[in-house]
């Protein structure tokens, strides 16, 4: 229904966008995470991508997306040690560019939600760009911004989560708001993971006054 | 990936547990969760019909609605692996009650759609619901939405909540199906029934004859009796499974327009269920009893009624009544048993030589029994004019007394071990007498005294002239104004019982004899509680005694109960519940009642509960420290 990303070839933007004066326990989400081979922008890239849909604070468990591509680049052991994706494993699966079409279509009029999300979206914006379907439109949050915006708000949020300065990677987050975790990183367990945490945040957003998706972006894109 | 971890909870918890692993599956497949915090009020009473059945994945829940005069009732607690909302999504208008998290809490959703499908396609799922839910919310409303006394009227829920079993499994009386008409009417009469099974060669049953299709079958149309008994038997033969509540029984007499029911366990035929005998389980109710009571005239009478009373008081609690409204009836009808075996002994003796008023105390006095009640009961008379009437009434009552104390023995109560009873010289007495012992006591107050004083002064008068207690009352109130030495004693007295710190940590328990890790509920847990309301009541000057009464008559003057009484209220429900349903569950084994309770038979949210009593117990205890603190020092 709304035209979040542009296709050069076939201009499908309708000019809509998502509607920002809508309340955030009613919005459309769509949490996400990637595994990369790396971190280095220029020399890595996307092996999985996992997401799930939220409207409002509700998971929908039943709606889903993962993929494992094969990356670009080379796979590293350091990197194989995190997700346990073998490069044997990889090179069986396709290409990014023929599953984003379908990712693309998964996150249309949904905000889209991570941890540290800026990092997924830069190489999600490098493939995309590559794949000649433009660029990404989708307004999106970084969960570790809010998480860092609740902790300024004072006694209520710190004292309640001992909010004193720690670390700030999805696995402590999770134990902090008691999000059960296991085994290794996959993106669709940590977007799982990141959708929990998300959910949470968007009960205590409203204490804070953060009622619309408006108010949510404000403090919370990357 | 995520739906395995859907369908592995799935699979643990009733009554999907019951469903195949494809159900399961399509059911994980459609499946989304949301998170409540402590506090949110998930569903509201009266708004549109649910969307979703919920199931609790983590955390709790409270159901509770509100009556027309605006009071909360509290349902139910649910827990994880409980669902809620099912109601309201079979209802299709509104939400029936509320749904509150007590706990941070996070649910699977399953939509309406798949929901009713479950419920077509799997019979078992939906009458787990019904069985689990329904028939709470259908007592509940009844006895207490609008208010009516469960006392009187609603002897209708026990068909909710008994079963076929428990009243219809008898012998059947049957014959062939080759037996002629008088044949069989022959051994309906021998064996005095209404009804009689036929069988076919087979051994199966074929159908059933009953007195009405004598009447209507054959006499009225002048059949012949010897014809053969199967062309006046009725068909298709109801039945209902023995597990079944009566309620389903009722239904089908009514949907069919019969008046016997086939009972059958495990296939096999096992009893005739008769509208009578639903008639004489609607007769087992506290309304019954109670005119049971009155119709009673001698102690011989009486007596075999007590062992009516526990059953009544079982029935009540499957029924799922609030704890206090149970120890109220209980006491409501023991009451009335004393006031009998009273008319009985004032019967026996004449008319007293002087006005006199006979009181309660302890647990009696509070109106707070429950299975297992001793004797603690007085005599306050009034003051004798001349010596002569003095020692008429002494020696009148002396005999009374004993007469009263013997007769409540053999209707069930056992007498007090301490000797507080009436019988006991000391404490049948004339109204100054009284007077001077409360005096004494709180005026110097030593550790009997402080002892007297904690079951004394929860008297209530229970009959006879009801003013003389009223008056000791006055006095008692009077005369307690500022004794702050006094209260200040007792302070350190009830402030020596404290809760099992730490106890699900370390399971601080009874640590030796037959109760080791076990815990006394009536002493670590009621005592406590009880002893504060009192403490509170005594430095307020409230008339009550019952402790519900007392907190709520200081609801808007004592500081702590201001700030802390609607929760003393609940854990006192919760920890009396606690121990009702213990006692009950051993009367059913048929063991010895006490009050120790293992805690690891609890469940998360019941450990959860105690807990939270407990450090609630633990604060008010600071609390009355801290304000008399002087006065402990010098007790």
């Amino acid at each position: 229904m709304l035209a979040l990303f542009r296709k050069p070839s076939e201009d499908v933007s309708s000019g809509s966008r998502i509607d920002l004066s809508l309340p955030i326990e009613s919005a459309p989400y769509v949490v996400m995470d990637t595994e990369l081979t790396g971190l280095q922008y220029r020399a890595d890239s996307i092996v999985s991508i996992g997401a799930m849909k939220m409207t409002g604070s509700r998971i929908e468990l039943n709606r889903t997306f993962y993929e494992v591509v094969r990356p670009r680049t080379e796979l590293t052991s350091k990197s194989i040690v995190v997700h346990e994706i073998t490069p044997s494993e990889a090179a069986m699966r396709p290409g990014i560019e023929t599953i984003l079409e379908g990712f693309l279509r998964f996150c249309e009029g949904a905000v889209i939600v991570g941890h540290f999300i800026s990092l997924d979206l830069k190489f999600l914006s490098k493939e995309i760009k590559k794949a000649g379907f433009g660029q990404l439109k989708n307004p999106a949050v970084d969960t570790c911004m809010v998480h860092d915006w609740l902790l300024g708000q004072g006694n209520g949020f710190s004292s309640n989560y001992l909010g004193r300065m720690e670390s700030k990677d999805l696995f402590s987050l999770a134990r902090k708001f008691e999000v059960p975790v296991q085994g290794a990183h996959n993106a669709l367990i940590d977007a799982y993971i990141t959708a929990q945490i998300f959910q949470r945040f968007i009960v205590m957003l409203k204490k804070y006054g953060v009622r619309t998706l408006r108010d949510l972006l404000r403090i919370g894109k990357p | 990936m995520l739906i395995d971890e859907v369908i592995e909870f799935l699979g643990s918890v009733p009554p999907f547990q019951f469903l195949d692993g494809d159900a399961l599956k399509s059911i994980a497949q459609n499946i989304s969760m949301d998170f409540y915090p402590k506090g949110l009020v998930i569903l509201k009473q009266n708004d549109p019909a649910s969307e979703h059945l919920r199931i609790i994945k983590k955390g709790g829940v409270k159901v509770f609605m509100e009556s027309e005069s605006g009071e909360e009732i509290v349902i139910d607690y649910r827990g994880e692996g409980d669902t809620f909302g099912f109601l309201s999504l079979i209802g299709k208008d509104k939400v029936r009650a509320s749904i509150m998290a007590v706990d941070d809490t996070i649910c699977y959703l399953l939509d309406k759609e798949h929901a009713v499908k479950l419920m077509n396609t799997y019979p078992v799922f939906t009458e787990y619901f019904l069985k689990s839910h329904l028939t709470k919310y259908i007592d509940r409303t009844y006895s207490e939405m609008h208010n009516k006394s469960m006392f009187f009227g609603g002897s209708d829920r026990i068909l909710f909540t008994s079963r076929v079993a428990d009243i219809a499994i008898k012998d059947i009386v049957a014959v062939h199906e080759d037996a002629t008409i008088q044949e069989a009417a022959h051994v309906m009469a021998y064996h005095k029934v209404s009804s009689l099974v036929i069988y076919d060669s087979n051994n199966f049953p074929v159908g059933i004859v009953t007195d009405r299709d004598l009447r209507e079958k054959v006499v009225a149309k002048g059949r012949n009796v010897s014809d053969p008994v199967k062309n006046i038997m009725s068909l298709p033969l109801i039945r209902v499974d023995a597990n079944d509540y009566c309620f389903e029984a009722v239904l089908k007499m009514i949907k069919h327009n019969i008046h016997h029911v086939l009972v059958v366990r495990d296939g096999i035929l096992r009893g005739v269920i008769t509208n009578h005998d639903l008639m004489l389980l609607q007769g087992t109710s506290p309304l019954s009893f109670a005119k049971d009571i009155e119709n009673q005239h001698s102690l011989d009478g009486l007596a075999p009624l007590s062992d009516k009373l526990n059953r009544i008081i079982g029935l009540l609690l499957k029924e799922g009544a609030k704890a206090s409204n149970i120890t109220k009836i209980i006491s409501e009808l023991n009451d009335r048993l004393v006031k009998k075996v009273l008319e009985i002994a004032e019967k026996k003796y004449g008319a007293p030589p002087v006005p006199y008023c006979w009181i309660a105390y302890g647990s009696e006095g509070r109106k707070e029994q429950t299975f297992k009640t001793d004797q603690d009961n007085a005599i306050i008379y009034a003051d004798p004019a001349t010596p002569e009437q003095a020692e008429a009434a002494k020696r009148y009552f002396a005999e009374f007394s004993v007469f009263v104390r013997d007769g409540l023995v053999k209707c069930g109560f056992p007498p007090c071990e301490a000797n507080f009873m009436a019988s006991n010289p000391q404490w049948c007495q004339p109204l100054s007498v009284w007077k001077k012992y409360f005096l004494n006591w709180i005026t110097m107050p030593n550790p009997e005294a402080l002892l007297k004083s904690l079951i004394l002064f929860d008297f209530r008068g229970l009959y006879g002239t009801l003013g003389l207690a009223a008056e000791l009352r006055e006095y008692l109130i009077r005369n307690l104004k500022d004794q702050n030495l006094f209260l200040a004693m007792m302070a350190s007295v009830i402030m020596k019982n404290r809760p099992p710190l730490g106890f699900f940590k370390s399971f601080v328990v009874e640590k030796d004899g037959d109760h080791k890790d076990e815990l006394n509920l009536k002493i670590r847990g009621i005592g406590p509680l009880v002893d504060i309301i009192r403490f509170f009541a005594l430095e307020s000057g409230v008339h009550e005694t019952s402790s519900l009464e007392r907190l709520q008559a200081m609801k808007e003057t004592h500081p702590i109960v201001i700030e802390l009484g609607e929760e003393i209220e609940q854990a006192f429900e919760f920890i009396t519940l606690l121990r009702i349903h213990h006692q009950l569950d051993q009367m059913e084994k048929k063991e010895p009642l006490d009050n120790f309770i293992n805690p690891s038979m609890l469940s998360n949210l019941e450990k959860k509960s105690l807990k939270e009593s407990f450090q609630l117990i633990l604060k008010i205890q600071d609390a009355i420290t801290e304000l008399y603190k002087a006065g402990m020092v010098a007790g």
